[in-house]
């Protein structure tokens, strides 16, 4: 029999050095959408964001476009009304970390000057700055100082490297009026700032597009987020992981044409009464810290192996801040502060340990799961330091106990995909189906 | 006055406890930007909180895990094991996540068992800016609210400026300290410097400031160290364990300046009060001194001042150290090496937990980083 040899040869030239991050991305969502055509065209629509996405990086400068670099949450909105490409960092680490290898080369690039405990992250959008492997220049970047440590030390660090115009962003724990006006006032610090860079004034108009566009995108995840709270819940758990990054295309009308079809084909699930389960839904998965993007495999493998399926996740929950008055300056940046707050990782692992703990309560309440997955991503300590206190509430309140896993989200070195599977096993057997 | 208490770098609840017995509130507080000298002036001790001294911390690991800082859980273990239960409560700013959760567990585990303790956490910015400075202010003005109502007392300029003159005073002390550590033969180890700073956090301010007194007046008695082979310098993560710097010195190397926030960091700039408006002098020097990176604005200051000790102090070698799972310190090292290095300066770097388990590894690194810049 034949055997079956994976094509390697983009990796292989990443790993040299001669391939771009960029190009490879490019490059991989145009063999994926090749094959789908040939083999699933009618999932198509689920790697057009994608291609989006990648191509908008990578060819910016082709098309005379400035890029954005960004880190942490921050206005994208505005970004995008000076006509720039705002480009998110964690995207980068997200796309390579099913490639233990891959990750692994930037990852080790970086720990030459942070810690091993820094988030993998983190380390791998440091380790391509420091190995130059865009394959563009930003033209600007911005950051803030959330969500966490790693991210305050790796982004001050890029700065430097990077060396082009910076903007940075402080952004308070505090979720009331004070902070929101805190916030405001450094919108228009950022809008000055965006002014000076591109040359150009704020075209108000433009970026009441970008706001439109961005409450399309978050109203209908907000409906998709509430086809999971229905039993069966339609929607697999791999399509949870889009979440944490929409935030970086939700001024796009890509990315609302996206979760139109995800919303159909949810509704369509529900019609049928039919879910992501082969055998039907047994269980409800809450997953209480990062996606672990390295394995999205794994919520596939807890569908088919025990009939569980994740619902939500503590990471990419979404609170949907929507602008209303797009002609009140103040209300507008009131509501960008807002939906900063409120972005995934952002609100619960930022800030004091309530914010996690009022997120988890509030998964808890709407989407009644029954099965609770602490997949802590090890790079992510400000969150195992608080699992205690939430899982502690889970059991109290909900009278679900909760299985502490450490992983790392992006490292797949950390641990393999059968010791994953493998205490997820003893876990569902011992505890849930006991 | 014998002023040898000021070695004893153990957690000592000796002054605290006199000073409760008057029916005064004592408030621990966890880094560097809760300014100590609001809580003075509403007659309260505050004590920075640390974990010097701890072995282990199982209730400390219960609740924050082992991938968290080990400083951090031995706060936690402090606390939760009653060596601080002197204290009516715990001020925070927002440092690094790790000191951070320290305090939500402590908050929260006190709350849990209806305690009725003090608890509030400051909001402190993390660049400079008079947006920055008046959102602290604020913060400041709330925190005070709050104090004022826990111990009945009235907060006024006057009693304010009266602290900052007291506090000035001890950061004047301690540079005197330090300036000694400048000498060919200092009179005082990195060890014994490290453990009369962190006496602070033992003493009232007026205590601490007669011990100092009775030391820099006894220091020309004190015999010069002259057996050491390298200068060194100190960096890095929260060090509140004289035993770590004890190891390296046995090694042959004496530490003469250090970059710690539980040393010379926080006693290095004296405050500058303008009288119409004290307390944005105090929000102005908490702001804008620089303590540690957690400040997004003042890294490359940071490295600077670290080059600029390395010259003032005449140091052979800096020793970066850094605590398991301390991101807050754990990336300085891409710009200030080359920075050292152009100085001629190299650098050590050693991971290390709050526990010194390591002592063995340790030594034998130090003592081959000493062999190799010893002149
Ligand atoms: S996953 Fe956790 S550690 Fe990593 S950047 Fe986000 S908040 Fe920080
Ligand atoms: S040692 Fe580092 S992680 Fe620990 S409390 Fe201090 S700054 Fe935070």
């Amino acid at each position: 029999m034949a055997e079956f040899v994976k094509d390697t040869t983009l990796e292989d030239a990443v790993m040299r050095g001669e391939l771009s991050v960029f190009d490879f991305c490019c490059q991989k969502v145009e063999g994926q959408i090749a094959r789908m055509k040939e083999r699933n065209p009618d999932l198509l629509w689920t790697l057009e964001i994608q291609d989006a996405m990648w191509h908008n990086y990578r060819d910016a400068h082709k098309r005379g476009k400035k890029l954005v670099f960004f880190g942490g949450p921050v206005p994208v909105d505005i970004i995008v009304a000076f006509d720039c490409i705002p480009v998110y960092l964690d995207t980068i680490p997200i796309r390579l970390s099913p490639n233990p290898v891959l990750t692994g080369k930037f990852i080790d690039s970086a720990e030459r000057y942070v810690p091993a405990t820094t988030c993998g992250l983190c380390k791998t959008y440091l380790g391509t700055a420091l190995e130059d492997q865009y394959g563009v220049k930003p033209d600007a970047f911005v950051y803030s100082a959330v969500p966490c440590d790693s991210s305050r030390v790796v982004y001050p660090n890029m700065e430097r490297i990077f060396n082009v115009p910076t903007f940075s962003f402080d952004f308070p724990f505090r979720r009331d009026d004070r902070g929101y006006d805190y916030l405001v006032n450094q919108t228009e610090r950022f809008v000055t700032f965006m002014e000076e860079f591109t040359g150009t004034k704020l075209d108000w108009g433009k970026l009441k597009e970008a706001m439109t566009h961005s409450n399309r995108t978050y109203e209908l995840q907000g409906k998709c987020a509430d086809l999971r709270k229905h039993k069966p819940c339609p929607l697999p758990g791999r399509m949870l992981v889009l979440n944490g990054t929409s935030n970086a295309m939700a001024c796009f009308p890509e990315m609302g044409d996206l979760l139109e079809k995800e919303l159909e084909v949810g509704q369509m699930m529900i019609e049928l009464g039919m879910g992501p389960c082969p055998n039907g839904e047994k269980h409800r998965v809450a997953l209480l810290q990062n996606m672990l993007w390295s394995f999205s495999g794994a919520m596939d493998w807890m569908e088919k192996e025990y009939d569980a399926v994740t619902v939500m996740d503590a990471f990419g929950f979404q609170h949907g801040d929507l602008y209303e008055d797009l002609d009140d300056r103040y209300g507008c940046f009131k509501t960008m502060a807002k939906k900063i707050q409120n972005n995934p990782m952002i609100h619960g692992a930022s800030g004091p340990s309530e914010n996690f703990l009022y997120l988890t309560d509030q998964i808890f309440r709407d989407y009644e799961p029954d099965v609770s997955i602490f997949l802590g991503h090890i790079g992510c300590k400000h969150t195992w330091a608080s699992a205690k206190m939430v899982t502690d509430m889970i059991q109290e309140k909900y009278g679900v106990p909760s299985l502490y896993l450490d992983v790392d989200g992006i490292d797949g070195r950390y641990k393999t995909k059968d010791e994953i599977t493998g205490a997820l096993a003893q876990y569902f057997d011992t505890v849930v189906n006991k | 006055m014998d002023y040898q208490k000021l070695f004893q770098s153990e957690i000592s609840g000796e002054s605290v406890k006199a000073w409760k017995a008057q029916g005064k509130k004592a408030i621990g507080y966890i880094c560097c930007h809760v300014p100590v000298e609001i809580l003075h002036a509403l007659d309260i001790m505050p004590i920075r909180m640390r974990a010097t001294g701890i072995t282990e911390s199982p209730d400390g690991d219960t609740w924050m895990s082992t991938f968290s800082c080990s400083f951090a859980r031995g706060i936690l273990q402090r606390w939760l094991d009653g060596t601080y239960e002197f204290l009516d409560g715990i001020v925070t700013s927002d440092g690094c996540l790790m000191s951070a959760r320290a305090f939500d567990n402590a908050e929260h585990i006190s709350n849990k068992n209806k305690e009725g303790r003090f608890f509030y956490q400051v909001g402190a910015p993390r660049m400079y800016g008079d947006l920055e400075k008046e959102y602290y202010e604020n913060e400041l003005k709330d925190l005070i609210a709050k104090l004022e109502e826990l111990t009945g007392n009235k907060l006024t300029d006057e009693k304010l400026k009266a602290s900052i003159a007291k506090y000035n005073e001890v950061r004047s002390l301690i540079q005197q300290v330090n300036a000694l550590r400048k000498e060919e033969n200092p009179v005082i180890s990195g060890e014994d410097a490290l453990k009369l700073m962190l006496a602070s956090s033992n003493f009232t301010v007026e205590e601490y400031i007669e011990l100092l007194k009775a030391f820099l007046a006894d220091a020309k008695n004190r015999a010069p160290i002259t057996d050491k082979r390298a200068r060194l310098m100190i960096i890095g993560s929260a060090l509140d364990n004289p035993g770590y710097l004890q190891v390296i010195e046995e090694k042959g190397g004496l530490f003469v300046a250090d970059d710690l926030c539980f040393g010379s960091k926080t006693f290095n700039y004296a405050m500058e009060v303008d009288d119409k408006d004290v307390l944005g002098s105090l929000a102005d020097y908490y702001l804008k001194r620089i303590v540690c990176p957690r400040m997004m604005d003042n890294r490359v200051q940071l490295q600077k001042d670290i080059v600029e000790a390395c010259k003032e102090y005449k140091v052979d070698g800096v020793v970066y150290q850094k605590m398991q799972y301390c991101e807050c310190w754990g990336g300085e090292s891409l710009y200030l090496e080359p920075d050292l290095k152009a100085i001629g300066v190299p650098m050590l770097q050693v991971e290390r937990e709050e526990h010194l388990a390591n002592a063995g590894q340790l030594a034998i690194r130090a003592e081959a980083f000493i062999e190799m810049i010893e002149k």
